[in-house]
């Protein structure tokens, strides 16, 4: 099967910070990576990088081309992003933001509003929703971008239990239609819920790559993190009960 | 479609037409016979309108641009210190030749410009940072001037000051000119419209949708800065057009930029013909600088829609 992306030796760096350092990957359709790691090693920005919004060193593919050799509007047709909440200084509405992302093929707006709970607030300026509101506004922007490989950053920040779990389902169900996906989270249960591949970043410059199976381990994911975790059955829990010293 | 059109139809020729009947007589454009009036009419206030309509709606597009271009929706077309730089160039200008407006107007844009590379050195910082730079070259543009007026020769404080409160009646810059300018300013706006709403979403968002950012950023900057240095050499420093109408077209027709644009470019251009038409209405045969009318005009007006948008 050919990979619509591969990472050969990259790393990132922020504002002279080195984030992460040789990193290799391979994705392919149907596939979902999910970055882990403590806030601020990096996460965020390996997916930036592989969105082409900032540099990195090493070789970055994009189904067999070099991102770097590739346009903003040829990186369009590869790649879809989904990042922060966008700003709504100025009054757009969630119907615009959403004709935006789907350019000229607006025809799907009312499923994928629908789909996203969000259809009776199409006519409503952002401003006036809730971040959660505009949360899943912005994952039905992702779902107008029919293009082969997603990178998601924490696509379920915001959100009730309810719309969790819908954004989780939601992935899956794009990841068996064959879409790749590259997804930052930092719930362990929903990593697990949707992950074939790990990339763990410490933040201090160490990156681990591998099957889910292999790296979703109670002893590995504690130290990553600093913190307590239990294994109940096959699940790894966070332990907000259990104290710092534990890890 | 057609019904939508009319009302601002209407407004639009009924604002013109109070632009060229208002003045120290007021004159019915429908009923004026030749001579006098007719002069008056054509010769002297359809000129001018035109001027008005022209630089308004320049500066009502400068400044939707520069809010984009920036982020902010305080932002206007003399946010970046062009205004300071621009005045302090034509006050230059009348303290060399004090007889000449030609050399004040050539002062101006000569002043403008400068201003406009001072801020350009700082635009690969990012909006945030380019607009902080810029208010503190604004700053500097301001006692540059305080400086220049101090030393400015005492008759020549009346004209200085009549023209940064700006002064449609001395243009030297033909209607033809400004109008061609209004034409193509709002025709790069309009083929610029898809990718300013993009930016809407921020930097980073218009970029993953596939828009150079950088590449955007730069001709909207040399854009926004040429239509406000043409715009100030024309008619000065006037206020608050670039910065409500923007805001007022939004909210009447939305955030999308094939929208607000030709509804500011033309509405800027409505709000100058009034307050002009206020301005050498109120004291006659005395003219109010048209600056002022357009300041008390505006601050309600962007007080109330602060109010409205909550």
């Amino acid at each position: 099967m050919k990979a619509l992306m591969k990472l050969s030796d990259v790393a990132v760096s922020r504002g002279g910070k080195p984030l992460l350092s040789a990193l290799n990957c391979v994705l392919h359709p149907g596939q979902v990576v999910v970055v882990l790691g403590p806030n601020g090693a990096g996460k965020s920005s390996l997916l930036l990088a592989l969105a082409g919004l900032i540099p990195a060193d090493g070789v970055i593919s994009i189904s067999g081309q070099p991102l770097s050799g590739l346009s903003k509007h040829e990186l369009t047709r590869h790649i879809a992003w989904q990042g922060d909440l966008p700003p709504t200084e100025f009054g757009l509405t969630v119907r615009q933001r959403l004709e935006l992302a789907a350019g000229e093929e607006t025809g799907q707006i009312e499923v994928v509003a629908t789909d996203m709970d969000i259809a009776p607030l199409l006519s409503r300026a952002l401003g006036k929703l809730s971040s959660g509101e505009r949360q899943r506004t912005e994952l039905a922007a992702l779902m107008l971008r029919d293009v082969p490989i997603w990178l998601l950053d924490e696509p379920a920040a915001h959100l009730d239990l309810k719309h969790q779990i819908r954004c989780m389902q939601m992935l899956r169900e794009q990841r068996a239609r064959g879409r790749a996906m590259m997804i930052v989270l930092h719930d362990i249960q929903q990593a697990m819920s949707v992950a074939d591949y790990l990339i763990l970043i410490d933040g201090k410059g160490a990156v681990e790559y591998g099957e889910a199976e292999t790296l979703f381990d109670i002893r590995r994911l504690s130290q990553l993190f600093a913190a307590p975790l239990k294994q109940e059955g096959s699940l790894l829990i966070p332990d907000y009960r259990g104290t710092h010293e534990a890890t | 479609m057609y019904r939508r059109l009319l009302l601002p139809a209407v407004a639009v020729a009924a604002c013109l037409l109070i632009g060229l009947a208002a003045g120290e007589h007021w004159i019915n454009p429908f009923t004026a016979g030749k001579g006098l009036e007719s002069t008056i009419l054509w010769e002297l206030r359809f000129p001018r309108l035109l001027t008005a309509f022209a630089v308004g709606g320049l500066l009502a597009l400068a400044g939707a641009w520069f809010q984009v271009l920036l982020g902010n929706p305080l932002a206007e077309p003399y946010v970046l210190g062009v205004a300071g730089s621009a005045s302090a160039g034509a006050i230059s200008g009348l303290m060399l030749m004090p007889d000449s407006a030609w050399v004040m107007s050539a002062g101006a844009f000569a002043g403008a410009w400068i201003g406009i590379v001072a801020v350009m050195f700082f635009a690969h910082l990012g909006a945030n940072r380019m607009l902080l730079a810029g208010v503190v070259l604004a700053a500097f543009w301001s006692a540059v001037l305080a400086l220049l007026l101090a030393l400015l020769p005492e008759q020549g404080l009346f004209r200085a000051f009549s023209w940064m409160m700006g002064d449609l009646s001395r243009t030297d810059i033909p209607n033809s000119l400004l109008l061609a300018a209004w034409g193509m300013a709002l025709a790069c706006g309009l083929i610029l419209a898809r990718a300013l709403d993009t930016l809407l979403l921020g930097e980073r968002h218009a970029e993953a949708l596939g828009v150079d950012v950088k590449v955007l950023r730069q001709r909207l900057l040399l854009l926004a800065s040429a239509v406000t240095a043409l715009a100030v050499t024309a008619a000065g420093t006037i206020g608050f057009v670039g910065l409500v109408i923007p805001h007022l077209m939004r909210l009447l027709f939305g955030s999308l930029h094939r929208l607000v644009l030709p509804a500011s470019a033309i509405g800027g251009g409505l709000l100058l013909v009034l307050a002009d038409a206020a301005a050498r209405t109120i004291i006659a045969p005395a003219e109010l600088p048209v600056g002022i009318l357009t300041a008390i005009i505006g601050v309600p007006l962007f007080l109330y829609l602060l109010v409205r948008r909550g």
